[in-house]
Order: C-alpha cells, then structure tokens, then sequence
C-alpha cells in the first residue's frame, strides 16, 4: 500500500510552529503524521540553523531528506519568509526521485504564493482554498 | 507596470472597504462611487490616446467600450450584446476577469459583495462626461457562483441635447 502524507505546516516569524494546512492519503493514522511532523519541525529549524550566517545567501529552499526512519521518510523545505513545507512519504516507495519531490514542493510554493495574494486571505490563517487542495489532491494522486 | 501591483493593489482595496463597512451594499455603493471619480477622469485619456472616431449610435459605443477601452486599460475584450428592442441595454460578458485573478470566492458573510463594483462606477462615470446617463451594474458574477460574469449598461438619455460630443 502506497502512502503518502502531505503535510504543510507554516509558521509565521512571529508565532509559534502551527501548521496552516495538514492532507494526509489515506487519512488512518493522520495523528502519527501530526506527531511525525511536529518533531521534523526541530530538524528544519536545525538544518537552518546549521548553515550559518556565511551560507545564509546561498541556502537552497529545498532542504532535502530530513531523517529517514523505517517507515517512511521526511522530506522539508522553506521559504525566505520561513513558512516551512513538511513531505512524509512511505519508505516502500521507492520509485520517488528527488527532482520529483523538489518539483512537488516548488508546486506547493507557487499555490502558497498564490493564496498569499488573496486580498481576503490573513497571513497565519488556516488555509481553506479549493484550488490548493485540487493542487494537493492531483499530487498525491500522481505520486501514490 | 506589474500586473500583480495593480490586482493586489484592487484587492487590498475591496479587502479594506470590507473591513470598514459592514453591509455589503456600504461597500458595493462605495466602489462605485471610486469608480466614477476614475470614470470622469479616465475618459479624456481614453479620447487622447485612442482617437476614436464619432459613435453615432448606443451600440457603437457598447463596442467600443468593449473592444477599445477594456483592452486599452484591463487587456480584455468581454463580448457585447444588445439586450433589447429598443437598442439601449447590452450585456458585456467577461470571459476573464483580471481583477479577481488571486481570489478564488467571497468571502464567508459576503455574498452579495460586487468585487469589481469599480468597474460599474468608471463606464458611469466616463459615460457622463461625455454626456450619457447611464446605469451599469453586474447582471452575473462569477465569485457568486454564476457562469459568467456579465456588465449590464442600460443607456438612459443624453444628459444635453446641444452640442454633444459623442465618444
């Protein structure tokens, strides 16, 4: 059974680490995915952390595997506003590439992007967009 | 320009007018109201830079709102039909609407807001500096859930008989 959780929990600078918008396919087991993704916030902020002020310019928004576990990797990425995108994908799905997962995180920056600029939309508000959870949907379904 | 300044600058807009008034109607009346003061100003760059020639009927001018000005300044051309008899009602139908490019629907306890109720108030506005009464409204609006989004101008009457100067 493939699975896929997305996961998509954002910050804005000035609260805490609360996730704006949370998917999961097949939806068992979503608490795990909460938990799963709750401590990879550590690592991302981590890895941030890790590069220094040096590397800072330099720091790719795609921040790669985060940890493998048995089960499933994780995989992180954040923007220059630090919202942080979490991906938890199956461990048995191998067939997933890397420039895939960048390419699937780099979608879910544009649709970001694009809820950013409703004018109706408050930075930090959950998001409740159908487009993006076409967006999503149509992701996962190409990956699972 | 950017286009993404301008559409999130109209956004910001509505979302303020939103945020200061209430009812929906206060909000709709006041984009129109914006509107005209753009409609009267707008029409002498509009004459200026498009020399256009004399119209000599409601319908010309229907098309040449529709082909000339809303290309000119939304890079649109929304079709036009006349909508009855007597010549002096058309429906213009906007197949893609620029303003709500970001906004994917009203927001909840606004569904009779017009989003792009400025856009009545500048073909108004613009309307009556060059001596037409006109009432413009949206007949059908996308973000309501219609199909289309569709501008209805009912000419009304010449506001001076002598020396008009048609657009």
């Amino acid at each position: 059974m493939e699975r896929i959780a997305l996961l998509s929990p954002v910050c804005s600078p000035h609260l805490q680490n609360y996730p704006l918008y949370i998917r999961s396919v097949p939806t068992e087991n979503e608490l795990k995915f909460h938990y799963t993704v709750h401590t990879s916030l550590d690592v991302v902020d981590e890895k941030i952390s890790a590069m220094g002020k040096a590397l800072v310019d330099q720091r790719e928004l795609y921040l790669g595997l985060l940890y493998p576990t048995e089960d499933y990797k994780v995989y992180g990425y954040v923007t220059n506003s630090k919202v942080k995108f979490v991906m938890v994908v199956d461990s048995s799905n191998t067939a997933l590439r890397d420039n895939e997962i960048r390419s699937m995180f780099r979608k879910l920056h544009n649709s970001y992007t694009d809820i950013m600029c409703n004018p109706f939309y408050n930075p930090g508000d959950c998001i409740h967009s159908r487009a993006f959870d076409n967006m999503v949907t149509s992701m996962m379904m190409q990956v699972c | 320009m950017s286009r993404e300044l301008f559409v999130l600058t109209y956004g910001a807009l509505v979302a303020q007018l939103c945020k200061d008034y209430e009812k929906d109607e206060d909000v709709n009346k006041y984009l129109d109201r914006m509107g005209y003061g753009i409609g009267i100003r707008l029409i002498e760059d509009f004459l200026a830079r498009s020399a256009v020639r004399k119209c000599h009927s409601y319908s010309e001018i229907a098309d040449m709102i529709a082909q000339v000005a809303f290309k000119m300044y939304l890079g649109i051309t929304p079709s036009v039909t006349c909508i009855n008899k007597r010549g002096n009602k058309f429906s213009l139908i906007l197949n893609k609407n620029p303003l709500v490019d970001f906004v994917e629907e009203l927001p909840a306890g606004r569904s009779s807001l017009c989003y792009c109720n400025l856009l009545c108030g500048v073909i108004r506005g613009a309307l009556e500096m060059i001596n037409l009464a006109a009432e413009v409204t949206f007949i059908q609006d996308r973000l309501k859930g219609d199909d289309v989004t569709e501008i209805g101008i009912t000419f009304l009457r010449k506001l001076e008989d002598k020396k008009c100067k048609k657009k």
